[in-house]
């Protein structure tokens, strides 16, 4: 009898081990069903692009077992995107595409309550050099030369861009500030505009991603006078930073990167860092950073929620300083 | 000469069996985008795009702008049979395409719209070929005061579709330039009119209110009249279901007017298809010789706007293949593409990749036969639709609204704004209120309001900039001789008038 109790307790004892077996194992999370991912522009916009870029390389890659759906989530700036992440609390099989809007726009914007913060970051992945570019034929050779133009005529020039709350305007705040020239920023919606209207010579420079300039250049349309970078960039060796021009201006950068809704479990996290580890190193992601002439800008963990708060700080104080209303 | 031989090339790379398929599954998925409301191009192609990666780059460029012109065709069907803007450029064709169906005439108008499509959609491509590089310097001459300017004859369209009152028609433009108001100020990043709702933040989608105003309202009207089961007449045989040889005649200008609109406007980055038709629209009904007319079922209001819509495809190509500038979401999405396969869009695409940009263009050609063979056959079918009794077309009226509003964003609120609009759409028609002129002031608005502002800020608050420049001020002269000529011949008649009583 006694013998018998005993053989139950190995069994159950065995058991109860093999389902912790089981748990362990189970702990390892793996997607079931495919990713959405969730985009806060319509088809065709900037983050948009760059989700379906990321889920075909994946692919290619083999990164992931499963297909990766990208959502479009429009509104608000980014407020639709957010709000649909909070709402999608705890699921696993869900992540979101930030930008530095993500960050500027619920400082800025009442109505749009989610805050990065509220989200569950995971990496970040890039970041998008700019430079500053006049037309071919303008009289601007360098920033100097700019600036000294806007000091001499100031509100005269004229510089085209996107929302007030977008990187372009904020870099032009920080030089202003930073040399007491003045000169206008002319919103335009879409980027085509922009430049339309800088060939046209109805403005005459802008902030521009140098994967676009590049072919402008080689075509004789646009010439680059800065690079509004730490470093000067591989494919503009000959352009100096504003720094090197003698203006000190902190960089403003535009990141981009992968997020989870809140409140998911500490496997899924580790799960998607551990893709995007592999990920970065494979060959198809390095060609496509050099195609668009992106900066690797792989980061996670807390470095990536030092990140987030300090470009929340930088933020804030260049939106107040620009005179925009801050809400938050 | 030049542009024989490339043309060659092109036509040698189009006409290959692969690229003949991948440009016939473009233009089919097109028809069938364009036929489901609220699902848009841009959106469409967006989802193929995977699928790209693996194709030959110029097989994918051709099949994705197959979808991209293609989607324009089908995008008159439901305006016509059901009063449901397919796309935002056929709400003009629901004006007088919807009043032929209500007469019977349906095919004709079908019909007609097909071949508008093919022949602008050929000229279109034409003006790619031939003059595209220059157009586009010439666009590039457009800069904030000429868009205000273009804007502000846009709205003078008004005058065309007002209808009886010249009164409501400009109340209804109002309102359509307030709705357009509606959302987050790109200057000043203050949010208008949301009352907190994060949804309106970037402004009501012009699909709901399009769709709201004229399918929602139309249903509600017609449910009110519990009249027979047979709603319209479809008369029986083909010959009454294609267009006769007249009103193929009676299209003559409408072709044309609605080929050269489309391509101008389709070249301008800021201005689109919308634009397009509603001008050739205008256009149409001022020259013609019988615009009290135009409303109430002529084909030629048919004929123009579809041509129109249709031609500023291969316009808006002009400024994506000869400079790297996208026009429109679906266009922007094509740039996407490019980049993705690493081929460099630019001011250097023509020279890099010869084979791409004429292949393309050949087969451009080629698909809008393709379009046509597709389409024509299927008019007496979908004419059939309308033989559907009232209790099964009503409800699938109301069912495909609301799925293709839904569409556009995955929002439910967007479904309930469809309903207020129903509801405003069908007061409006009650208190004889024309709808066109609010879609109008909507799709204007935006644009109108930023150029301006645009042409403030460059100008330092000087409105000057608006008639000093030669382009912005024929425009404005052209806007006032439209508004001008109504009061003209009012007065004119009113002295016949005078006259007659005195005799």
């Amino acid at each position: 009898m006694k013998r018998s109790w005993y053989c139950l307790l190995l069994i159950t004892s065995g058991l109860v081990l093999s389902g912790t077996g089981d748990f362990a194992h189970a702990a390892a999370f793996e997607p079931t069903k495919p990713i959405e991912a969730v985009v806060h522009t319509g088809p065709g916009g900037g983050s948009d692009i760059f989700a379906r870029a990321i889920a075909e390389l994946m692919q290619k890659e083999k990164t992931i077992s499963q297909r990766m759906q990208v959502v479009n989530k429009s509104g608000g700036g980014s407020a639709v995107a957010m709000s649909y992440l909070v709402e999608k609390k705890g699921d696993t099989h869900t992540i979101g595409f930030f930008t530095g809007v993500w960050v500027t726009n619920p400082l800025t914007t009442a109505a749009a309550k989610v805050m990065i913060s509220d989200l569950t970051p995971i990496v970040r992945l890039v970041l998008e050099p700019a430079v500053f570019a006049v037309k071919a034929d303008s009289p601007y050779k360098t920033m100097k030369d700019f600036i000294d133009a806007a000091k001499r005529n100031p509100n005269q020039l004229k510089q085209s861009g996107g929302s007030i709350t977008g990187r372009d305007n904020l870099v032009r705040l920080v030089i202003e500030k930073a040399t007491g020239a003045k000169w206008v920023f002319v919103s335009f919606p879409s980027g085509g505009e922009r430049i339309a209207n800088l060939l046209g010579g109805h403005v005459d420079a802008m902030v521009i991603e140098p994967q676009e300039a590049g072919e402008h250049i080689k075509a004789g349309n646009m010439r680059v006078i800065a690079a509004l970078t730490d470093k000067r960039l591989p494919s503009f060796p000959n352009v100096p930073t504003l720094k090197e021009q003698g203006i000190d201006v902190p960089v403003i950068p535009q990141a981009r990167g992968i997020l989870a809704p809140p409140g998911v479990p500490k496997e899924v996290i580790l799960y998607w860092e551990g893709v995007f580890e592999r990920f970065v190193k494979s060959a198809g992601w390095k060609q496509y950073l050099e195609q668009n002439q992106f900066e690797d800008g792989y980061l996670k963990g807390p470095a990536l929620n030092k990140f987030f708060d300090e470009l929340a700080v930088k933020m804030r104080e260049v939106l107040k300083e620009a005179g925009a209303k801050v809400v938050r | 000469m030049e542009a024989l031989t490339n043309l060659l090339l092109g036509f040698s790379v189009a006409l290959t069996p692969g690229n003949l398929f991948w440009c016939f599954v473009g233009v089919f998925l097109g028809t069938v985008v364009g036929i489901l409301p609220g699902l848009g191009p841009a959106a469409t192609i967006a989802m193929l795009l995977p699928l790209t990666f693996k194709m030959d780059h110029t097989a994918a460029i051709i099949m994705l702008a197959g979808i991209y012109y293609g989607s324009k065709y089908g995008g008159s069907t439901t305006s016509i049979l059901l009063n449901v803007p397919g796309e935002s450029a056929s709400v003009v064709t629901c004006l007088d395409g919807y009043q032929m169906a209500r007469q019977g005439r349906a095919g004709p108008a079908l019909g007609i719209s097909a071949i508008a499509s093919f022949v602008a959609g050929t000229v279109g491509v034409i003006g790619l070929m031939l003059i595209a590089p220059p157009v586009a310097r010439f666009a590039l001459r457009f800069g904030p005061p000429e868009y205000f300017a273009l804007m502000v004859l846009g709205l003078t369209m008004v005058v065309f579709l007002a209808g009886r009152s010249m009164i409501k028609g400009l109340l209804a433009m109002l309102v359509g330039l307030w709705l357009a108001g509606v959302g987050t100020d790109l200057f000043t990043a203050e949010s208008r009119f949301t009352f907190g709702h994060m949804e309106l933040l970037d402004g009501i989608d012009f699909v709901v209110v399009s769709i709201g105003i004229f399918a929602v309202a139309e249903v509600m009207v017609n449910m009110e009249s519990r009249g027979g089961a047979e709603l319209f007449r479809v008369p029986r045989g083909i010959r009454n279901l294609m267009p006769t040889l007249k009103d193929l005649k009676d299209c003559r200008f409408a072709f044309l007017n609605g080929s050269v609109i489309g391509f101008l406007i389709g070249v301008l980055p800021g201005a689109g298809s919308t634009i397009a038709s509603f001008l050739s629209y205008g256009a149409e009904k001022a020259f013609s010789r019988y615009p009290e007319k135009f409303g109430t079922g002529v084909i030629e209001g048919v004929a123009a706007p579809e041509g129109a819509n249709n031609s500023e495809t291969g316009g808006a190509l002009v400024p994506l293949l000869t400079l790297g500038i996208p026009g429109s979401n679906a266009t922007a999405i094509l740039l996407a593409a490019l980049i993705l396969w690493g081929i460099k869009p630019g001011p250097l695409l023509i020279q890099d990749h010869p084979a791409l940009f004429w292949g393309l263009v050949s087969s451009m050609y080629v698909g809008n036969v393709m379009l046509l063979v597709l389409n024509l056959p299927l008019v007496p079918l979908f004419a059939q639709i309308l033989r559907v009794p009232y209790f099964i077309l009503y409800p699938g009226i109301l069912g495909i609204s609301v799925v293709g509003v839904y569409s556009v964003s995955n929002s439910l609120f967007d479904v309930w704004m469809l309903g207020l609009f129903g509801i405003l759409g069908y007061a409006m028609r009650k208190l004889d209120f024309p709808a066109a002129p609010l879609v109008l002031g909507m799709v204007l608005g935006d644009g109108m309001e930023r150029a301006l502002r645009q042409s403030l800020m460059m100008s330092q608050g000087h409105l000057s900039v608006i008639v000093t420049r030669p382009l912005s001020a024929t425009m404005i002269c052209l806007a006032l001789a439209i508004l001008i000529m109504p009061l003209v011949n009012k007065v004119r008649s009113f002295r016949l008038k005078a006259v007659e009583q005195d005799v």
